[in-house]
């Protein structure tokens, strides 16, 4: 049986929204051990497993790094383990074991998150993604799905970047090193990108448009364009004009109908099919819902007592987290995809295989 | 890049286009389809019409019913990432039934030899097979003209093989139009009905293979012979060259080339072995090369070629087993060491290239080795022919200008030792020859040379020492003609056909006749 693809996504919809949310140690914990059993049902994709590894190092590097950056920033809390000389711009001041226990359970969330996302992306493919799209959001499907697939694409590139530079005798020593790294990395992932956008094209990829009149094309188009000014209109005055803010939401909401509208009339007029349609079955349902429990519950205790969600020990609390039985008990509910797979015993490998025959 | 081209090409016809890089093969081609202007710009007068439409009007979506068209480079044209969904995508975004794709999709499986890999992930496929679902993802549209820019260039003669008897089936059985453009034309100029001649200066030349390979300065070694010797009709294939040759064996070969002198091992494998997540690349590869020996590396994709080269370099380090080059242990010693003796060149010159002058480019690899950025190693620019472009933005020059200027940016460290991955992969004939004489001039000046290639001819002319590959074990070492004689499947056309290693190359006959 193949999870449809809508279930994977509330799963990891609602596992990244409580990520983000929590910033207590333990719950984080809690909502890796969950995810770890979901990977454990959809592992058996170990083709794919040199990305998730990949993206998991991408988060254990962006963990330690916000360890020093949190700790060189934030100069409070009472334990000071060192200072380095106040005259020093930014990261002068006394150095907090708070700071330090701060700078990791941000990093540990961020990893957490990646983690989710790494999951995720082993159990739903871009293509079944990309058939959840409806017919009016298609190309914006087809982009994000690609933006998706190139993130392994562009670690590959880079270790082989790297690599080459290597052999030239390139070592990294600060910023300006970066220059070997970065131009053959932003040129080669231009290169694929234009390359593929040509296949695309050649393709046939967007359709053809039917029954539209070139008057009436027209016209849409200039409601895109005008969109788009309005959206840049109302993020401007987002940024600068911050008494006018409502304005702005109201410009950038405005924005955001008319480019809907003209996607959706475009929608209708192109001719489009589908191989697969994916089917609901129960253990979809149980997925959604136990995510959706499992979101909906943590929100609402968290209207009741905030404080147990988050963790600071800059905070007279102390240094170790808060633990919340309940709470604890609807992150498992997290699980349950990992439970479902398993117990079907088959993992959200293959998205080719039977569906919708 | 063209001008005044009157062309027409008939129905099921097969037509080989050639030309140097920079030609105008790839404008052309997309010209078919609507790609150029609608796609790259530029400016375009006069007539097109492919399949009875207009390409410049109807643009490349339009056309793309009656263009299939298929890259160089499989990996860059897949949207999805396993096959079936491949195949659909086109159908999908055309609007075909459900019932029509499915009937289409099977179809298309069973032309190609494909329907095992149904539910592959792309990513897993060999680079003949992704070349081969890159022709069905196209096919699937059922279009009247199948359009191929360089389709065999990243495969090894096995895989590119597979793709041209695949593109002959089509052509054969459903008289589908093929046009297709390629450098290597000792793969490909056996199955073509025309060929498209491209000199370079905008114009365009058609005629049968024979009438246009008898004009041309890039004929394949066996029509070079052929008409060095006389021979008429021109041979296109083994088969046809053996019947000119009336008898006259090997012994009209005449080995000109002195062997090298050899001096101490510079290269010592022993039993290494190496697996990446769980895969075994290299499965107890032994492998000694002499200082002055120019070996090749050779076997199909994914034998281990480009994981042995790393590990001359100390880019990767052994699971067992030990590497010693130029009498530095790769696991003891630093690769800051270890490049010092041993330069590396990858197969994609695009890694390395990041400065906005080729100058530039060779300094910065002197300055990281503590030598002075200002002066190069004498002759290097002449040597590698780069000269000219020292002054050029790299990313701007062809694919064999680019490996050139990337061999540069190596070299001019001055390693005792060159490592070279893939070198003629996607090169022009012309360039190919450039870069053999440099090979061939440091095989003379005695530098240790070990190049991982498809490229038999590149390897009859400028290596000593073949060594076979397979599945990550050494199958086959020996001197190349010794390889070359007993093992067709490697050999350059002039050594199938005289099934002789006296004979490898065009100069080893021709030093007889000429």
């Amino acid at each position: 049986m193949i999870r449809h693809p809508l279930s994977w996504l509330i799963w990891a919809g609602c596992a990244a929204v409580l990520a983000l949310t929590v910033r207590n140690p333990l719950y984080l914990t809690l909502i890796v051990l969950t995810t770890w059993l979901v990977y454990l049902g959809v592992a058996d994709a170990s083709l794919m497993a040199g990305s998730w590894r990949s993206l998991l190092k991408l988060g254990l590097f962006i963990w330690l790094i916000t360890i020093p950056f949190n700790a060189l920033m934030i100069h409070q809390g009472r334990i000071v383990l060192f200072a380095l000389p106040a005259h020093w711009p930014l990261v002068g001041g006394p150095i907090t074991l708070e700071a330090v226990l701060a700078g990791f359970v941000t990093g540990y969330a961020l990893w957490t998150l990646l983690f989710i996302f790494a999951t995720f992306n082993l159990a739903v493919d871009a293509a079944q993604l990309l058939r959840l799209a409806p017919p009016f959001l298609y190309h914006a499907g087809v982009v994000t799905s690609i933006a998706l697939t190139f993130i392994p694409q562009m670690l590959a590139s880079a270790r082989e970047i790297r690599e080459a530079q290597r052999i030239r005798g390139h070592r990294f020593r600060g910023w300006r090193d970066s220059l070997p790294l970065v131009m053959p990395l932003l040129t080669t992932s231009f290169e694929r990108a234009v390359q593929l956008a040509e296949s695309m094209d050649a393709r046939g990829f967007g359709g053809e448009l039917s029954g539209l009149s070139s008057r009436r094309q027209a016209k849409l188009r200039v409601l895109m364009v005008l969109s788009l000014f309005l959206f840049l209109a109302g993020m401007i005055v987002r940024i600068f004009w911050l008494d006018w803010s409502i304005l702005g939401d109201l410009l950038i909401l405005d924005a955001m109908l008319f480019m809907g509208y003209a996607f959706y009339d475009l929608g209708q007029h192109v001719r489009r099919s589908r191989y697969r349609r994916e089917r609901w079955v129960l253990g979809d349902s149980a997925i959604a819902l136990s995510s959706l429990a499992a979101l909906v519950g943590v929100l609402l205790l968290r209207q009741s007592d905030p404080a147990h969600l988050l963790y600071s020990p800059y905070t007279a609390a102390g240094l170790l987290p808060a633990f919340s039985t309940p709470l604890g008990l609807l992150l498992m509910l997290l699980s349950v995809p990992g439970w479902v797979t398993l117990a079907e015993g088959v993992s959200q490998t293959d998205p080719a295989q039977g569906v919708g025959r | 890049m063209l001008r005044e081209i009157n062309l027409q090409i008939e129905p099921g016809t097969l037509v080989l286009v050639i030309g140097a890089s920079g030609a105008g093969k790839s404008t052309l081609l997309r010209c078919l389809n609507g790609l150029v202007p609608h796609f790259y710009g530029g400016s375009i007068s006069g007539l097109v019409r492919v399949a009875g439409e207009n390409p410049i009007e109807r643009q490349p979506r339009g056309m793309s019913r009656y263009v299939g068209l298929v890259f160089q480079d499989p990996e860059t044209q897949f949207v999805v990432d396993t096959v079936e969904a491949e195949l659909v995508f086109a159908m999908e975004n055309h609007g075909v039934s459900q019932d029509t794709m499915r009937q289409r999709v099977e179809q298309v499986m069973a032309q190609l030899e494909i329907s095992h890999l149904r539910n592959r992930r792309i990513s897993t496929l060999s680079g003949g097979e992704k070349q081969r679902v890159a022709l069905a993802s196209v096919l699937t549209l059922e279009p009247q003209v199948l359009v191929l820019d360089e389709p065999t260039s990243q495969l090894d003669p096995q895989a590119a093989d597979e793709v041209l008897q695949a593109l002959q089936r089509l052509n054969r059985d459903l008289g589908l139009t093929i046009i297709l453009s390629e450098h290597r034309l000792e793969r490909v100029v056996g199955y073509a009905d025309q060929v498209l001649y491209l000199p370079g200066d905008g114009t365009v030349h058609m005629g049968s293979p024979r009438e246009m390979l008898a004009q041309i300065d890039q004929a394949p070694p066996l029509v070079a012979l052929g008409r060095a010797l006389g021979w008429t009709p021109l041979p296109l294939s083994i088969e046809e060259a053996r019947a000119h040759l009336n008898g006259q064996g090997p012994e009209r070969c005449i080995t000109t080339a002195s062997a090298p002198a050899l001096g101490e091992v510079e290269i010592d494998v022993r039993d290494l072995w190496h697996a990446y997540d769980g895969h075994l690349a290299l499965g107890g590869v032994d492998l000694s090369v002499r200082q002055g020996e120019t070996v090749a590396i050779m076997g199909a994709n994914g034998s281990g070629k480009t994981t042995l080269l790393k590990h001359l370099v100390g880019l990767l380090q052994p699971d067992r087993g030990t590497v010693q080059v130029g009498g530095l242990d790769t696991h003891r010693t630093s690769l800051e060491e270890l490049i010092r003796v041993v330069g590396y060149v990858p197969q994609n010159p695009n890694a390395l290239l990041f400065a906005d002058t080729v100058q530039e480019e060779l300094s910065f690899t002197r300055r990281n080795h503590g030598l002075d950025a200002n002066t190069l190693p004498l002759g290097l620019l002449d040597a590698l022919g780069i000269g000219p472009y020292v002054e050029s933005y790299p990313r701007d020059l062809s694919v064999g200008e680019r490996q050139r200027v990337a061999l540069g940016a190596i070299l001019a460290a001055e390693p005792r030792i060159i490592l070279l991955d893939e070198p003629t992969r996607g090169v022009d004939r012309v360039q190919k020859e450039a870069l053999m004489r440099y090979l061939a001039a440091e095989r003379a000046n005695g530098r240790t040379v070990v190049v991982s290639t498809h490229d038999v001819e590149l390897v009859a002319e400028t290596m000593d020492r073949m060594v076979i590959l397979e599945q990550g074990r050494v199958l086959v070492d020996g001197p190349t003609r010794q390889v070359m004689a007993a093992h067709p499947a490697y050999a350059s056309q002039i050594s199938q056909l005289y099934g002789d290693g006296r004979c490898l190359t065009l100069g080893d006959v021709l030093g007889e006749a000429t």
